[in-house]
């Protein structure tokens, strides 16, 4: 039709990937050009990034690929059952903009993009079966919608309060059913010496992610909060051996800077606490603007990071019921979801993430539409109050574009960190 | 022989369109706009006729249009911009189809006006409080990037990594964004792509507002920009037609309705 150009239009699916490349090019680059120095170890995280999300490079071509709605279901048993994990929550403004024309303008932006991402036809790595875990109501319901684009969504029931023994027991049961369904799906039988593998792998990944938590512990802290969202969400899709494989270089490097006192913050930068809706990539807005802000993630309390990795799975018996019984009991109990009616174990976490790595301040974000989190702000506001740690409370979406608006407030609140440092000093 | 002209005063620059009865187009003339609209205006207009050779006396109907068309008196009517890009862009574009659709990006402003099946503007959407997005937006890029914006067109293609994101929806911020990028030592391709794109989705978040109809037809000073016409046909997922003088549709629209509405007086007395 035009009359000046012979070049081929792109296709939507090309110009989705577009889009996507652009979003998460434009990250890779702030955390790389931005900041100082980072690890040389990040390289491999920023490579896999480029891969997948510019390149839709696939990881797991040969692999049953069993995609989940939530952090709530045990990636144990999946890797038990020769499956890859994908963990579908997405951190794209572009499918936030397509799950936009499916769901309630108002849906919270992270199920609207995991929606949007399911409902394109142009997927690497595209999941076999769904497991939805009926955790936040959105999240729920989003499933029927994702059955309309052909995938088979399975539901697993889990209970809103987590002290009683009805919910232990409920939530033991629906994670016997989750595996034997999926033994079915996977026509493979669940062995005692693959779960306990599976344990045993899962556990040592865990216990890196403690290595580096403890290294950000100390007055320099050697890493970025940024970059370690993007390991941890690295978790979400890579290859487990390969995760494990850099996470291992980088704790390595990580001991040697921490060893020559290598800071990756300035020298009075107010070092924060991250809690809330989930930082996914490339959604680090928050993030980011907090680290341009001069300030440091020593630590978060979110289900994109520190919630992954937090507890390990304690097995008293190793036989298969038994180790189901255990992962169940390490999922429900262990979480500190909004979704629960009563949640002081999240503020707790919280205080104590304070305390441990010596925080000034926390931040607290929540997606416009991200009704637990909007609705617990108040009660986490209160009990910080309580314990005169300060804190900031923000709501925000996926939108690119109030970058401005949003570094004003976060500026000024990681000044105010400052002063208060001052004076104390 | 009877003459029309239209004459469109837009913030950049003052386009006029002369056409003879047969509604075929005769002369064309683009000056900017600079501070004195009316003096400007009255220059170009005289310096066309000169070249055509064209007494003053024969121009029998003249229609203003744009920002300025206020400022000059002497015309027999104004209308619109909106109604004489329509008019213009369904003229400009007989032999190639129905025109249904069209974006105009000036100088300050950028549009998006839908038409029915007979050319009458049904619904139409502006942005006129905000450069990003427009021609000024351009040519403050090309300044910072150190190129002439005639250049942006080829350099577009010439992008070899990832278009680099330019996220601010206001033109300073964007700025800034660009300069910031320059500092980070990216190529100059790879910016000038991503400043076609952000134009580009605003443009279509604009046209979204009318509703997207095939029969796109894009016109304004930046449709000579083929890099750009690259990004918003790849962002609407169609191709667009781009008339062979893009800068001149709204005038010629004027003119156009400058020689209906000769004929209609001629016609009732």
């Amino acid at each position: 039709m035009s009359n000046r150009l012979n070049r081929e239009i792109e296709t939507p699916a090309e110009k989705q990937n577009r889009h996507k490349a652009m979003e998460a090019i434009t990250v890779l680059n702030t955390l790389k050009e931005s900041f100082k120095e980072p690890p040389k170890a990040m390289g491999y995280f920023y490579d896999l990034f480029e891969e997948v999300y510019c390149h839709q490079k696939a990881l797991h071509s040969d692999k049953v690929k069993v995609g989940t709605m939530c952090i709530q279901i045990p990636s144990e048993i999946i890797y038990a059952l020769d499956g890859v994990p994908i963990r579908l929550c997405n951190g794209f403004y572009t499918d936030d903009e397509i799950g936009s024309d499916l769901l309630p303008q108002k849906s919270c932006p992270l199920v609207k993009a995991s929606v949007g991402h399911l409902a394109s036809k142009n997927i690497t790595d595209r999941p076999d079966m769904i497991y939805s875990p009926t955790t936040c109501d959105q999240k729920t319901k989003a499933g029927s919608t994702i059955e309309g684009f052909g995938y088979d969504v399975v539901d697993v029931d889990f209970p809103r309060t987590k002290e009683s023994e009805i919910s232990r027991e409920f939530f033991r049961r629906s994670i016997r059913g989750f595996s034997a369904d999926l033994s079915a799906k996977t026509g493979k039988k669940l062995s005692r010496k693959k779960l306990r593998a599976s344990i045993s792998k899962i556990g040592y990944a865990q216990s890196l992610y403690h290595q580096l938590s403890e290294l950000r512990k100390s007055s320099a802290v050697p890493i970025l909060g940024n970059d370690m969202f993007l390991v941890t969400n690295a978790f979400f899709f890579d290859r487990i051996d390969s995760w494990i494989e850099a996470t291992e270089a980088l704790v390595e490097e990580l001991e040697q800077r921490a060893k020559e006192k290598v800071h990756a913050a300035g020298r009075v930068s107010p070092r924060i606490v991250y809690t809330g809706s989930p930082p996914i990539f490339p959604n680090y807005k928050i993030p980011l603007i907090i680290e341009e802000s001069d300030a440091i993630i020593v630590a978060d309390e979110t289900c994109s990071s520190n919630r992954m990795f937090n507890d390990r799975v304690a097995v008293d018996e190793w036989f298969v019921n038994d180790m189901i019984d255990s992962l169940a009991d390490k999922y429900l109990k262990a979480c500190t979801c909004p979704v629960f009616t009563k949640n002081d174990d999240r503020i707790r976490r919280i205080i104590e993430l304070v305390k441990s790595h010596n925080a000034d301040g926390v931040i607290y974000q929540a997606f416009a539409g991200c009704t637990v989190y909007e609705l617990e702000q108040r009660s986490v506001l209160e009990a910080m109050e309580k314990e005169g740690i300060s804190i900031l409370y923000i709501e925000s979406d996926y939108s690119p574009s109030q970058h401005g608006q949003l570094s004003t407030r976060v500026e000024a609140f990681v000044e105010s960190l400052k002063i208060k440092n001052r004076k104390r000093r | 022989m009877n003459y029309f002209a239209g004459i469109d005063i837009g913030s950049t620059a003052i386009k006029i369109t002369i056409i003879d009865e047969n509604r075929a187009l005769v002369g064309q003339r683009i000056s900017g706009s600079g501070s004195m609209f009316y003096k400007y205006a009255h220059q170009t207009l005289d310096d066309l006729l000169r070249e055509l050779k064209i007494a003053k006396e024969e121009i029998v109907y003249t229609v203003a249009t744009g920002y300025g068309r206020k400022l000059f008196k002497e015309a027999d009517e104004n209308i619109s911009e909106i109604t004489a890009n329509a008019i213009g862009a369904v003229a400009a574009a007989r032999e190639f189809g129905e025109i249904k659709t069209i974006i105009n990006i000036g100088g300050q402003d950028s549009k998006a006006i839908s038409l029915d099946d007979t050319g009458n503007v049904v619904n139409f959407a502006m942005n006129d409080r905000c450069a990003a997005g427009t021609g000024k937006f351009l040519d403050a890029c090309a300044m910072n990037l150190e190129i002439g914006v005639e250049e942006l067109g080829e350099r577009h293609f010439h992008a070899i990594g990832t278009p680099l994101s330019i996220n601010s929806t206001c033109a300073v911020f964007a700025e800034s964004e660009i300069i910031g990028l320059l500092g980070n030592n990216h190529n100059v391709e790879d910016i000038v792509c991503g400043v076609h794109y952000s134009i580009a989705k605003r443009i279509v978040k604009l046209v979204k507002r009318v509703g997207i109809r095939e029969g796109i037809y894009f016109d304004g000073g930046p449709a000579l920009n083929g890099g750009l016409v690259n990004a918003i046909e790849n962002e609407l997922g169609k191709k667009i037609f781009i008339p062979e003088h893009p800068q001149i549709t709204t005038s010629y629209g004027a003119a156009i309705l400058g020689a209906d509405s000769f004929d209609y007086q001629k016609m009732n007395g």
